[in-house]
Order: C-alpha cells, then structure tokens, then sequence
C-alpha cells in the first residue's frame, strides 16, 4: 500500500546463479576435467575421490561390453521384433531338413525395452558423474577443499539421505513396475494374441490396429457393453457404500444406542475376513441350491430356486449387494472416526439456530464427513473400477454371452482383461483393456480432483 | 565475541514474482538484542531462517565472525533456535528435551547434567524435568525451548515469534524473563515479532521490515521519535499514527475538511528548503500528541480544532476518542478524566512541534 | 395439562426412537455376522457336502480340521507355513521401504521430489496385474517362477509406490522439529531415528500389519508365479484349488475349516489394529 511490492522485473531477472553448463564446463575445464567427459571418474580418481570414481569408470566399461555384446542386438530387433520363425528348414550341406528355432518376439521386446531402461539409467549415471566433475570444477575454482570419500558417505546419511533411502525402492518399482508396464505399453501396439503365440510365431507391430477393433471394431460389440457395466458398477457400488457405511456410522454412535462397542466389533470382524473366504462363501450362498435359495424354498416362499447369480441382472445386484456387504463396514469404521472428531460448536450453533436432527446431519455433519473422505472417495472409486476380486470370486464374470468376445454378464473390464490374458491369449485386446482403464481412472481422477480441491478451498474460505 | 554480518542478502523462491527478502542489508554487534519487525509476510522469518540455515540464501553474503557460511549446515553455525510453536520433541522428557543437542555434540555425562540442571535452576523447571512436553503449561514449554537453546552455551540466539502462543498476561511475565536472561547471559540475540511492543520493550536495536525490505534501523526511540517513512511510523506506536492529507503554504497546513495549523518556524524552514511551498504533504501525528485539556488550548489556540466524537474508550489512565473531522477519522488518547460521550463536540489541539511530515510520492520523511 | 401431555408424548417418542435404533442395529448386525457364524457352523458340520438345505448343522465333528491337517493332496500345513514365511519377510522388506518411501517424499527436499510424486500417482492409475505376464517373464528370466523368493521381491517392489498413507501422517510431524533437531545438531539419519521413527510408532504398526496381511489376502498374483506347485502354495490360493468343481463337493467343509484357521488370526490383527486403520486412513485424506 505505501511501499510498492519489489517485484523481479523491475529489479533485473531472477538472481540466483545459473550453475556452469554441459559445453561451457568442457570449454572452460582443464585437461582432467575434460577426460572425465570420456573416461568416467578419471577426474574423481585423480582428486583422491577414489572409490566413486571407480563406480562411475565400473559403470562405463559395464556398460559398453554390455552394448557390445548384447545391448545393440536388443535394440535393433526392437524394430522387426524378430524376422526367423520357427520350422524346418533344409540344410543344403547335410541334404536334409533341420529345426530352426527362431525368434522369440515376445523376449526380444521385453529385452529391448530393458535395453532401453538400461540405456536411460546409463544416462542418469553419466549426468551424475557430469555432476560430480561439475562440483570439483567450482570447488577448485572457488578454493574449497575436495571432500574426501568419508565425507561423502556421511552426506548420504544426512543432506543425501533420501538417495541411500530411496535408492533400492527405485530399483524395485523399475523391474517390477515401470518395465512390465513399458512392455504391456508396447503390447497394445503389436499383433501379439492366439493366432501369433510365440515362440511358435512371431508378431509385428501394427499400430493403432487393436485399439481401432476395441473402439470401432469386431470387439466394440463386447467392449462397450463391459464398458458401461463397468462404469455403473463403480458409480453404485461406490456410493452405495459410502452412504451406507456414513448411515451405519450414526446409527452405532446414536444416543439411545446401548452397547457401542460390542456393535462395532461384530461389524468390524466382517472386515477381518479375508476378502477371498468371505466372497467364495457368498458365492456359495447365493448359489442355486445354495442355503439362502434352499430356506426361501422350505419355507414356501418362492417356488422354483431365484438364480441369484446365473441371471446377467440379478448376478449384478447381488455382486452390488454381496459388495455392500463387504465395504459399508470399511466406510462406517473411517467414519466413526471423523464423526467423534467432529467440531461440537457447529452442531451446537445449529441446535440454538432451531435445526433438526436430519437438516443438522444434511448441512453439517454430511459436508464435512464429504470433505475429509472426499480423496479417499476417489481412490474408493478407482478401486472399484479395478475390483477384481469380487467378480471373479464371486460370479467369475458369469453368466456368459454368446455376443460378447471372451467376456461374460458381469465382466468388468479388468476381469475381462484376465480372461483375454489367461483364457484365450489375446495380449494385445489385454493391452488396450488395460491402456483404457488407465485413461479412465486418470481422467475421472484429475476431475475429481479439481473438483474437491476447488471444494476444499472454497469450503475453507 | 561474535560479529553477524548480512550483507545485501536476497531471497527468492521459485514460481514466486517477487522477493521475500530483497538487498537486506545488515551489521549484528557482539552482545546485541536486535529485533526483527514488521508484519507477516513482510520477510522477518524468511531471514531469521536463513541466518539459521533453514533456508537457502540465493544472493549475497551472510557472515559469522568474518566468514562466509552460505553453505555451511546449521547444525555447523553453533546457534540456538526458539521456535514458535516451541517444537519440543513430544517423546522425550523435559530432562532429554534439553540433553538432545548437548549427547548429538558428544558432551560428557557428568557436563551435561550440570548444564540441564543449571539452566533448569535458570528457568525454575528443576521439578518438571522427568514430566514430558505434553504434561506441561504454555508458559512452562516456552521455558524447556528457552532452557534447550540456553544449555548449548551458543553465542547466538534466534527466537523466532517466542511469544505468540501464550496468553496476555504470560506474555508480558515472559517478555520480561527473556530480557532478563538477556542481561544475564549476554548472549547476541535476533529475535522475530509481529508485535511493536515487543520490539520497542527489549531491543537494543530494531528493524523494522516491510514486504522484504528493512524500513529502517535504529533504536527504540530513534524509531518511535524519527521514523523514517510512513510504514515506520504507523507501525510502530499503539495506536498507529494519524495521517492526514494536507497543503502546505506559508508556514500553514490546512485541507478542506477544516484542518488548518501553524507550523513552528525551524519545521517551516524546512519544509519550505525542500521546495514544498504550495504542495501536498502528508502530516501524521501520534494520538497522544492530540490534547483537549484546557491547559492546552488555551496556550496554543493556534493549534486546535474542531472534531465530532464517535467511539470513545475509557482505558483506566487514559481514554481514546475516535473523533470526526469532516469525514476524515483519527484518534486521540487523552487523560481519563477528559472523557468525552460519542456525539460530542469537542476541541482539540494538536502539538505540531511533535508532527511528522512525509512526501506524498514517497512516502519518505521529511 | 396441555404441557404436561407434550412433555409425556416427547418422552414416549424419545423411547420409541430408542427401541427403534437398537432393534435396527440389531437386525442389521445378524445380517453382517450370519454369514460368519454359518461358516464356523459349517467346519464342524459332520454330514452333506458344499450344499444343504438348512444352517445349522444336524451334527457336529471335528473330522473336518483333521482332515484339513492330514490330506497330502492338499498339504494345508505346508501352504500355511509358506504363506507365514512369506508374510514375515515380506513384512519386514515392505514397511522398510514404505517408512523409507514415505519418510523421503515427505520430510526431505530434493529436485526430483516433485516429479517423482507426480510420476508415481500415474504408476498407480495402471491396473496392477496388467504388467503381471510381463512380470512372469521377468521372473522366469531370472529363473525364480515357481518360488517363495519370487513372491516375496513381488510383494515388496508392490510397497514402494504404496506410501501414501504414511506420508499423510509423516506430513502432520510438524516441520519445526526437524528444524529445531537439526540446529541442536543432528543429521538427517539421526533426525529419522531419534525423532520421526519413536512419534511414528502408530504408523509403522499400520504399515507392517498391512504388509503382513497382504499374502493372506492376495491370490491372483501367487496363482500366477506358483502355476501349479501345489506344495509352494500360500493358504489363498491352496483353499481357492479345493473349491473345483471336482473337489468342491468332497472338500467343502474341509475348505471351511482352512477358511477358519486362517481369519482367526487375521480378525484379532485387525481388531488390534483398527485404531491405527482409521487413524491412517483419516489422516492420510486429510492431506489427499
């Protein structure tokens, strides 16, 4: 108001220094600098910094008899993904017909595409020992001493310890996470399904091709009812639960209620049983000359046995019902827990302002039972857009259609993206499958996601 | 002995348009209470913490006893920290609390008793030292995080906001405990407020900062009786100075509103040397610089105005007017017994020898 | 008179919407629990196979967990010792990642923290067994299909995109401890060890009771990499291969009883548990 704000532009730019650059450091360097551009860690080795510089040089010679004998191969067939297939072939110097073995496409990508990650982590190493040739550079030039080895194994338990923290996980989620999925990525590009089953043939890329047939093609027919279903499923089953489980909260945390906890523990041991005992149980419940179908008929009630889960509609509201089952206790225990911390004043405003029970709960206590479980709310909905376990436990994704491509009634699309995997072979279908159900977790997630962030600040506000 | 030095220290942080602290610049005597203030946002934490090394100075030099420690850690620049919201460490007893940075130093046993005990004798915590944090008073944890910093024997103190947590009434008990620990121990001390009446109360030195710039720098009364620019002096003082628009001519100040006083002749002069004859100033003058008792107006009737009374507060000593004049508001502390009731004409006199007179543009003093 | 009817009528109603709320909860808790107490029944039910007519069986035995100790076919010991062997280390490799994940992106400052945050919610949005014929391939390639060791590095490479809700209650440890930690002196490791870990305890309790639970739970996974050796089953998915169509019939009780042995002592983990669920859980949403 009576001094202006200083802002950067009218004070010339940003002041923090920009660090030397790639080229400027190879231009500026001396001789040793310049080395360790072509023999990692020479410059490190050269400056006492010893066993990190014999990483850095391990890590190049490693890598380059790597690419040499193994890593160019992997790459280049990476573009044909295999040109011999599997047969006999006539020798002409023994006269007679001999066994080829052929390529293996599938290897040859999952190889390439390791090749490629090792190639990325090769450049991350490279930039590292840039790095570390960088930091000599200044601190030579700014007259600081080099630290030694000690020194540098402490920083990693200290400025540098996220690196010795984090640096194993890394690992992990690389081999098992982002290399399965770069190559189910690549999958959904090629013609890798039961008629091109390696190693007894090869596949190729084709392009768009499978996401054409998915979207547009012969498989549009099952896609898009699974689609539908799987959408429908997640939206019920989701709310379903949380509002059933926001509704069982108040009702065990009501006044009148005697025994509060004795209830709970009988709600919370229906959590306790693994998923699989309790829907494997269900699925017997519920089955045709199951006990529930076998008491109705006893007592006369119905006639002939309800197929619970033999018929597509009544397979799906049993699932959803089977599923409140399981989840409304999840959502009533989280919400026990918000409910017993929520701000009594409010309430209490409310009550002098002449509220009632319900329109206390609707303005009050709802709102801010949303706004707290509002991100677990989505990753809920995510999972039930991923919930493998209830139908494949549970129905197995039957009853089957003969219209539908490998799918059943009740198939969502991740048990239908199983049974393309382990029933009929079709990796790439399996591929899309799994690409779009990325695309729709993602997509509806950044959306709620702004949503309740625009939510949570206004409702803060 | 020890010498801090800031020297045009800036701080950026990325995605941000502007500078949290911009070209402070700064020279900390051994021994000295400085006091950073201003009020939040305005960079007196974003500073503290980068003395501390809690975050990255991106410009200029920060040196302890001569040497640069840009980049040297904190746990290396041998401080003690109070934190705001005291930061104990909830899991360990008082006793520990104030052990922890003496045991991570490799202190002996037998030193480190003697130094808990003594500064738990310093703070009156000796029977609370097996209790943990949580089973204690405010006051009492502002204690421990005093105590923790007091046992390291560090040169320099940072305390940043000690006291917002507390109540009034401990406040004002605690305010007087840390000056006289102050004097005690002698140790350099920065220490961060939003509240003038801390500054003006302990330091020995105040700056006074603004949207990441010092203001200025000075003692309390150099402060309070010269401030530099129109920040400065609405401040500091409670309550803040009144500012009024005004035209100066010929040894007068009037506006239109039916403000209309002779200035002595040495401020005049002054004025008149800087080529303000016939133009806009504005003229600020601290509520208990306006009198209504008769003694007053009736020596200067040349500096007294009409005002129409809207709020007044009687404060016990003394009471404050809110009054009226045109549309412009402005308060006045006068002496209890000159109670006025809202609606109430009343006269009042301004003493123009203690006025302030800043440039319009500028905002500087003149 | 007229007030006094009011009052009598208020408190009437105040008694009919109590019994109305016990009743309700009590109708709505045999729902949740019949299924259970018919599980129990059953493993000690003598006579019929998967399918009767009736809920309480007409005779009792224990032959069913005899049986389920002494079948060679189905060696549930075996499959119970492995999934115990497996749980153990994956619970112990699981939490030190996770603690050390979550620690991480929570409490330390790094360049690539950002990214990394961003990259790893995108991991999470793929469907979890899309990648896993990939991950088959993998394993074989490293020759460990068919293994414990196997499930194990699968299980544990799975916990280090699975920090989300300890770094939610890593973000409530106020910042100023580290801070005021690292000013007495402390290093970043000592700051871990000495403060972060001993105010985390509820947290590592979740964390590894969670990791503890999942090969109990989990069987598409372990069906996968185990294929059909039988004797390197975990109890998820040896109890699933009673219930073919072949084997149904004759195993059902069988399966009960495996079915019983296994929950029990997974409810009194969970009940032991449930505080610190709720607390992870609601901590973690507060923070998103």
């Amino acid at each position: 108001m009576m001094t202006k704000f200083w802002k950067k532009s009218s004070a010339k730019k940003s002041v923090i220094p920009k660090p030397i650059s790639f080229g400027e450091l190879f231009k500026k360097g001396d001789s040793l600098t310049k080395l360790q551009y072509f023999v990692m860690g020479s410059n490190n080795i050269a400056k006492k910094q010893v066993p990190k510089g014999l990483f850095f040089l391990g890590v190049e010679i490693l890598f380059f008899y790597w690419l040499v004998s193994n890593g160019i191969h992997a790459i280049a067939m990476l573009k044909t993904l295999g040109t011999k297939s599997q047969g006999w072939k006539y020798d002409k110097t023994l006269g007679i017909q001999i066994q080829q073995a052929g390529d293996n496409s599938m290897l040859l990508l999952l190889f390439g595409i390791a090749a490629l990650l090792a190639i990325v982590l090769f450049i991350y190493v490279y930039w590292t020992n840039f790095k570390s040739n960088r930091k000599l550079y200044t601190l030579a030039k700014e007259g600081h001493k080099i630290p030694s080895t000690m020194q540098d194994i402490r920083s990693l338990f200290d400025e540098k310890f996220h690196i010795t923290l984090m640096a194993i996980p890394i690992v992990g989620v690389l081999a098992f996470t982002v290399l399965p999925l770069l190559y189910m990525i690549s999958i959904a590009f090629t013609s890798y399904d039961h008629n091109h089953l390696p190693p007894k043939n090869l596949f190729h890329w084709v392009g768009f091709t499978n996401f054409g047939s998915v979207i547009n093609g012969d498989i549009s027919s099952t896609f898009f009812p699974v689609l539908t279903w799987t959408i429908v499923w997640a939206v019920v089953a989701t709310a379903t639960t949380f509002f059933g489980g926001i509704l069982l909260a108040l009702l065990l945390n009501a006044k009148p209620l005697r025994g509060k906890k004795f209830w709970r523990i009988i709600f919370m041991i229906t959590m306790a049983v693994p998923q699989f005992v309790s829907l494997l149980l269900m699925a017997n419940l519920f089955n045709d000359s199951g006990p529930i179908n076998a008491l109705l008929l006893n007592l006369g009630w119905i006639k002939t046995a309800i197929p619970f889960l033999t018929n597509g509609m009544l397979a799906k509201l049993t699932i959803i019902v089977v599923n409140m089952w399981i989840g409304i206790p999840v959502t009533m225990l989280v919400a026990t827990g918000i409910i017993q911390n929520l701000p009594q004043d409010q309430i209490e405003a409310a009550t002098i302002d002449g509220a009632n029970t319900f329109q206390i709960f609707r303005k009050i206590t709802f709102p801010q039972i949303v706004f707290v479980m509002a991100p677990a709310l989505i990753q809920q909905f995510i999972g039930n857009i991923n919930n493998f376990n209830v139908i494949y436990l549970l129905t197995g994704g039957y009853p089957s259609n003969s219209t539908f491509y490998s799918a059943g009634e009740t198939d969502l699309l991740v048990t239908w993206l199983y049974k393309l995997t382990v029933d009929s072979a079709d990796y790439n279908l399996a591929s899309v499958i799994g690409i779009l159900i990325f695309i729709l977790s993602a997509v509806f997630s950044l959306f709620a996601y702004k949503k309740t962030n625009s939510y949570q600040n206004g409702g803060m506000a | 002995m020890v010498q801090i030095d800031l020297e045009h220290i800036y701080k950026e942080y990325p995605k941000s348009d502007h500078y949290a602290v911009m070209d402070f610049d700064l020279h900390i005597q051994d021994k000295e209470f400085i006091v950073f203030v201003g009020p939040s946002g305005c960079g007196k934490s974003t500073t503290l913490r980068m003395i501390a090394g809690l975050e990255d100075i991106s410009k200029g030099d920060l040196k302890i006893n001569g040497e640069v420690v840009n980049d040297l850690p904190s746990k290396d620049r041998d401080i003690a920290m109070v934190f705001q919201s005291y930061a104990l460490y909830p899991h360990i007893s008082v006793y520990e609390n104030m052990a922890f940075g003496l045991r991570l130093r490799k202190y002996s046993k037998a030193d480190i008793d003697a130094r808990v005990k003594e500064a738990a004798e310093i703070l009156g915590l000796t029977e609370f030292l097996e209790r943990r944090p949580a089973d204690l008073s405010g006051g009492q944890r502002q204690r421990v995080a005093l105590g923790r910093a007091i046992v390291r024997d560090a040169p320099i103190f940072l305390m940043d906001e000690p006291l917002s947590n507390l109540d009034a009434k401990l406040r004002v008990s605690m305010r007087a405990e840390i000056a006289k620990l102050h004097q005690r121990l002698n140790t350099t001390t920065i220490y961060v407020t939003h509240d003038q009446t801390e500054a003006m109360t302990m330091a020995d030195r105040v700056v006074v900062m603004s949207v990441g710039k010092i203001q200025q720098v000075g003692t309390p009364a150099e402060i309070y009786d010269h401030p530099k620019n129109q920040f400065v002096a609405s401040f500091i003082g409670s309550p803040s100075m009144n500012f009024f628009n005004v035209t100066y001519e010929d040894g007068r100040i009037h506006n239109e509103k039916g403000l209309n006083l002779q200035v002595p002749e040495g401020r005049a002069k002054v004025l008149e040397n800087n080529g303000y004859n016939g133009k806009q100033i504005v003229f600020g003058i601290r509520p208990e610089d306006i009198h209504t008792e008769n003694s007053f107006l009736q020596s200067w009737p040349d500096q007294v105005v009409n005002a129409k009374v809207v709020v007044s507060e009687l404060l016990g000593a003394t009471s404050q007017l809110y009054a009226q004049m045109g549309d412009e508001e402005f308060v006045a502390t006068v002496d209890a017994r000159d109670f006025h009731n809202p609606g109430e004409e009343v006269a009042m006199g301004f003493d123009i020898n203690k006025a302030h007179f800043f440039d319009v543009d500028t905002t500087e003093a003149i | 008179m007229a007030q006094r009817t009011s009052t009598h009528s208020r408190a009437t109603q105040k008694r009919h919407r109590s019994i109305w709320i016990n009743l309700l909860t009590a109708v709505l808790a045999i729902v949740w629990i019949l299924p259970i107490v018919w599980i129990v029944l059953t493993s000690f039910r003598a006579e019929g196979g998967a399918f009767v007519q009736y809920f309480v069986p007409k005779s009792y035995t224990f032959q069913n967990y005899v049986t389920l100790f002494n079948n060679p076919d189905f060696p549930f010991l075996q499959w119970f010792l492995n999934t115990l062997m497996v749980s153990a280390v994956t619970c112990v490799i699981s939490t030190l990642i996770i603690i050390a994940m979550a620690y991480s992106l929570s409490r330390l400052r790094f360049k690539f923290r950002g990214p990394f945050l961003k990259i790893a919610l995108v991991l999470n949005m793929f469907p979890g067994f899309m990648s896993m014929i990939a991950i088959y391939y993998i394993l074989k390639a490293m020759n460990l299909t068919q293994s414990l060791v196997a499930l194990i590095l699968v299980y544990s490479s799975g916990a280090a995109l699975g920090f989300y809700i300890a770094k939610g209650f890593f973000d409530t440890i106020p910042m100023a401890l580290d801070e005021s930690a690292m000013i007495d002196g402390a290093t970043k490791f000592q700051i871990f060890t000495k403060i972060t870990l001993p105010l985390s305890k509820p947290i590592v309790v979740y964390t590894a009771l969670m990791a503890f639970m999942a090969p109990w739970m989990d069987f598409i996974f372990a069906k996968i990499i185990l294929g059909d050796a039988i004797h390197k089953y975990t109890t998820a998915i040896g109890l699933y291969s009673m219930m073919t169509k072949t084997t149904q019939n004759s195993l059902f009780m069988t399966f009960t009883a495996g079915c019983v042995v296994i929950a029990i002592p997974i409810t009194i983990l969970f009940i032991f548990m449930q505080r610190y669920y709720v607390e992870g859980i609601t901590s973690g949403a507060v923070k998103g």
